[in-house]
């Protein structure tokens, strides 16, 4: 199986002998021993994929990179955080993803609100299956766990995955106040509750919610 | 003399007295004690034949002479730096990535032409680099700009590295460089990967690489 490891906090190298990884069109900064680059039409999962990420704007341009030696992979300078999944589903946005063990299935899923408050879409990109995936962030992602004990509310722009059996929810505090200008900025929130980890980056992105 | 790095984007460099160095005009962000900045008419070290070379490589990015006794910090536009310390080989790097280095080290431009033939011609247009790279010879150090952090990469013999033409920040060492293609059909009919053109570099050495693919 192909390794992945960070060389800094913003470049990828991964070790391959022979296998695959999927990873975001474009992202290659340089390779040694033999590399094979092949766009995957529509972003994989053949006809019924590409159809869904049409339909859902979850578009992803996806290569196939397949060698022996070492690729490093880099995009616009993002801090890259690397996840480790065992049979699990990883939920980001298809945006946030630099690099998948080939191995992995790749999907879409449809978020409800929380989506449209994040300026994402309704929809976000699954991976699932056993082995490791790249994710990308501005600046350096805080990993948090989230147990039944300890629900975790995040800000919309600041999310950027979430893995393991967490439920969601659309948080809003919008009160009168918030219609006369005086507002916190932090009207809108998603909740986790469950089991799991929750990926957040320390900037946010613009959004409907950061406004109000 | 050496650079103190201060932080990932500012560098600091101790000037004496009898000692010069050359930075990219503008990059001075901070200095102390007696420190004269001249711009450089002549358009760096080599005299009249050297500048025309320049000229005509469009390798000539505005430098300034600095002099004096005391220290002077340089960064520029928030880029990151990557300090590279030369001893007796050349460093090939582009003109506009040079933020400042040591007044001992000798520079010329080189015609990339001249490696890989018409390949290395048709480098500069994909690439956007240009037919000419800046070279810097000697003793001494040179602190480069890059996007994002750097990585460095060694290239030894039978072990070349293909490296994304807008990652490539600098090389050094005995190092070949050459553009090599993976077109197929698929890129003709826009349906490419986006890794079409790599610089293949060979030989043994170094190849400096950003984490982004972003020119400056």
């Amino acid at each position: 199986m192909a390794t992945f490891r960070l060389q800094g906090s913003k470049v990828l190298a991964v070790d391959m002998t022979g296998d695959t990884v999927k990873a975001k069109n474009g992202s290659m900064v340089a390779y040694d021993g033999q590399m094979a680059f092949k766009k995957m039409t529509g972003g994989g999962e053949g006809l019924r994929g590409m159809v869904t990420r049409r339909l859902t704007g979850e578009q992803m341009t996806v290569m196939e990179v397949k060698g022996q030696g070492t690729c490093w992979f880099a995009d616009r300078a993002s801090e890259i955080s690397l996840v480790h999944l065992r049979g699990e589903t990883l939920y980001v946005e298809s945006s946030n993803l630099l690099c998948t063990d080939a191995g992995l299935r790749t999907g879409t899923t449809f978020t409800g609100l929380r989506g449209a408050s994040q300026g994402n879409g309704l929809f976000t990109t699954t991976v699932e299956g056993s082995g490791q995936a790249a994710i990308m962030s501005d600046g350096p992602a805080v990993v948090l766990r989230v147990t039944p004990q300890y629900p975790l509310s995040v800000d919309p722009g600041a999310y950027i995955a979430h893995q393991g059996d967490l439920r969601q929810d659309f948080q809003s505090g919008v009160t009168f106040r918030t219609f006369l200008g005086e507002g916190g900025g932090e009207a809108f929130q998603i909740r986790f509750e469950g089991d799991g980890l929750v990926y957040v980056q320390p900037s946010e992105r613009n959004t409907v919610g950061g406004d109000v | 003399m050496p650079f103190r790095e201060v932080n990932s984007r500012v560098v600091e460099a101790v000037i004496a007295p009898g000692q010069k160095m050359f930075s990219q005009r503008g990059a001075m962000l901070a200095y102390r004690g007696e420190v004269s900045f001249t711009p450089n008419v002549q358009g760096g070290q080599g005299g009249v034949m050297s500048m025309i070379g320049r000229r005509v490589a469009n390798e000539a990015t505005p430098l300034m002479t600095v002099e004096g006794n005391g220290t002077v910090m340089f960064g520029h536009g928030g880029h990151h730096i990557q300090v590279i310390q030369l001893s007796g080989d050349t460093l090939y790097v582009e003109a506009d990535r040079l933020l400042a280095f040591d007044g001992t080290l000798t520079q010329g431009t080189m015609f990339m032409g001249s490696q890989g033939g018409v390949m290395g011609m048709v480098r500069g247009q994909v690439t956007g680099q240009g037919l000419f790279t800046t070279t810097l010879k000697g003793h001494g150090a040179v602190a480069v700009m890059a996007h994002g952090g750097v990585i460095e990469l060694p290239v030894t013999p039978g072990r070349a590295v293909h490296v994304d033409p807008q990652a490539y920040v600098a090389h050094h060492g005995d190092v070949r460089n050459k553009l090599s293609t993976a077109l197929g059909w698929r890129d003709m009919v826009g349906r490419g990967s986006g890794e079409a053109f790599q610089l293949e570099l060979s030989g043994s050495g170094a190849v400096y690489v950003q984490a982004s693919e972003e020119k400056l």
